[in-house]
């Protein structure tokens, strides 16, 4: 059965095509560009963190699945871990989200509602949000992976493209079912450019056209138990996207910690490849007709 | 034999992957401003190379290699005077607003003369009188 399925699956990939991979740089906020229907973008990012006195080093790598349903909604799936050196490698968890933009139409300030579920332990360090007070970064893995926490996560995105600037802002609420620890809030906000506004006439992988910069915050906001920026992780990031080529993506960005309860520095490194009309290929292995 | 048979196939794959019959959806429509707003790569004409490669990396899979567009997919075929007759600035509304109705996503990702740039590609693709 399994490898039934993982033949369907590479036979999808194998007879895709490939689509054009300039992707947002940020690695916390989201857009309100959705992927692209029946498109399948695959990547794989790290977030590592470099620790102040008492914290843990650690490194958290992530896979994230994300499938364009329609020109409206797009679903991910994420498996993600954590490794401490001196300490453990461990599987943190999964999530599932779902992003759905209600206008059709763009718009001056494009909304689009976000929600997920998490199931995962409290050695998650891939910081896709921050929220609360940030991530415990000074107890051993052997402690916090017996926590685990059932999580739904939302999010209000605000997204504007002015001019070619990208400009967008995440409010975050999430609720962990595990715990009666309130409601936790958390916020993001980024602006992006393309380096290049006209594309050249000639295939290049340097030139500056391929290449997307910016910069994003982001951090927690307390909770319903006690709100406010009091003992909350904060970080700034410059980002940066390269179209390595039609299909693939490479990001890169350094965080900077400003206050006590973040990491001095965070690094994230992530490459995605995009499968084009993988739900078209899909539904004609199954016998759709067209 | 053998070769006739293989021109008939190709023939066959070429002809379900055009759409000659497109019929434009009437709800989807520009506001005057943008339907009036002109391409300022008008007097740019090198400009539609770039145009080209990025409707190879973004249209081509849904509007075919040469813009014919696909019956199964009910995407525009930029040959047709149906297509043709819109304004630089219609278009340019089609392609930064997409048609999630007809599964066409938002291309607003790309910076504006990019799009522009697609404009003037696909004027390029205008059938000869």
């Amino acid at each position: 059965m399994f490898k039934a399925c993982f033949l369907l699956l590479a036979s999808a990939f194998l007879l895709s095509g490939t689509a054009f991979g300039q992707e947002s740089p940020f690695f916390v906020t989201y857009t309100h560009h959705m992927e692209e229907p029946g498109n399948l973008e695959i990547e794989t990012s790290t977030t590592s963190g470099i620790p102040r006195s008492g914290q843990r080093s650690y490194t958290a790598p992530y896979m994230e699945m994300e499938y364009g349903v329609t020109a409206q909604w797009t679903s991910e799936f994420y498996l993600e871990g954590q490794s401490s050196p001196g300490d453990s490698s461990v599987f943190t968890g999964w999530r599932f989200e779902n992003r759905y933009k209600p206008l059709s139409r763009e718009h001056w300030i494009n909304p689009v509602l976000y929600l997920e579920y998490e199931s995962v332990n409290e050695a998650s360090r891939i910081q896709k949000e921050v929220e609360g007070g940030g991530p415990d970064l000074t107890s051993r893995n052997a402690l916090l992976t017996p926590e685990h926490a059932h999580e739904v996560e939302t999010k209000l995105i605000l997204s504007s493209d002015y001019h070619d600037w990208n400009i967008s802002e995440n409010f975050i609420a999430t609720k962990n079912f595990s715990e009666s620890e309130g409601v936790e809030f958390g916020y993001s906000f980024g602006v992006a450019r393309p380096l290049a506004r006209l594309a050249s006439c000639a295939e290049c992988r340097f030139c500056r056209e391929n290449f997307i910069a910016g910069i994003e915050m982001y951090g927690g906001l307390g909770s319903t138990l006690g709100f406010g920026v009091h003992d909350t992780a904060h970080y700034v990031a410059p980002v940066i996207s390269w179209a390595v080529s039609d299909n693939s993506t490479l990001r890169f960005s350094p965080s900077w910690g400003l206050t006590h309860e973040s990491n001095p520095v965070l690094i994230r490194f992530g490459y995605s490849y995009e499968f084009q009309g993988v739900g078209t290929r899909i539904s004609k292995l199954f016998g759709r007709k067209p | 034999m053998t070769f006739w048979a293989g021109l008939v196939c190709l023939a066959s794959v070429v002809a379900a992957a055009q759409n000659p019959g497109y019929q434009p959806d009437t709800s989807w429509r520009a506001s005057e401003v943008a339907t009036a707003r002109q391409n300022p790569l008008a007097s740019r004409p090198e400009a539609a190379a770039g145009g080209r490669k990025l409707f190879a990396k973004n249209c081509a899979e849904c509007h075919g290699k040469n813009g014919s567009g696909m019956e199964k997919k009910h995407s525009a075929n930029f040959h047709l005077p149906v297509v043709q007759e819109q304004s630089d600035g219609t278009l340019f509304w089609k392609i930064t607003n997409g048609n999630a109705n007809r599964g066409m996503p938002s291309f607003s990702k790309l910076p504006e003369l990019q799009r522009w740039q697609l404009v003037l590609y696909i004027r390029q693709l205008r059938e000869p009188e």
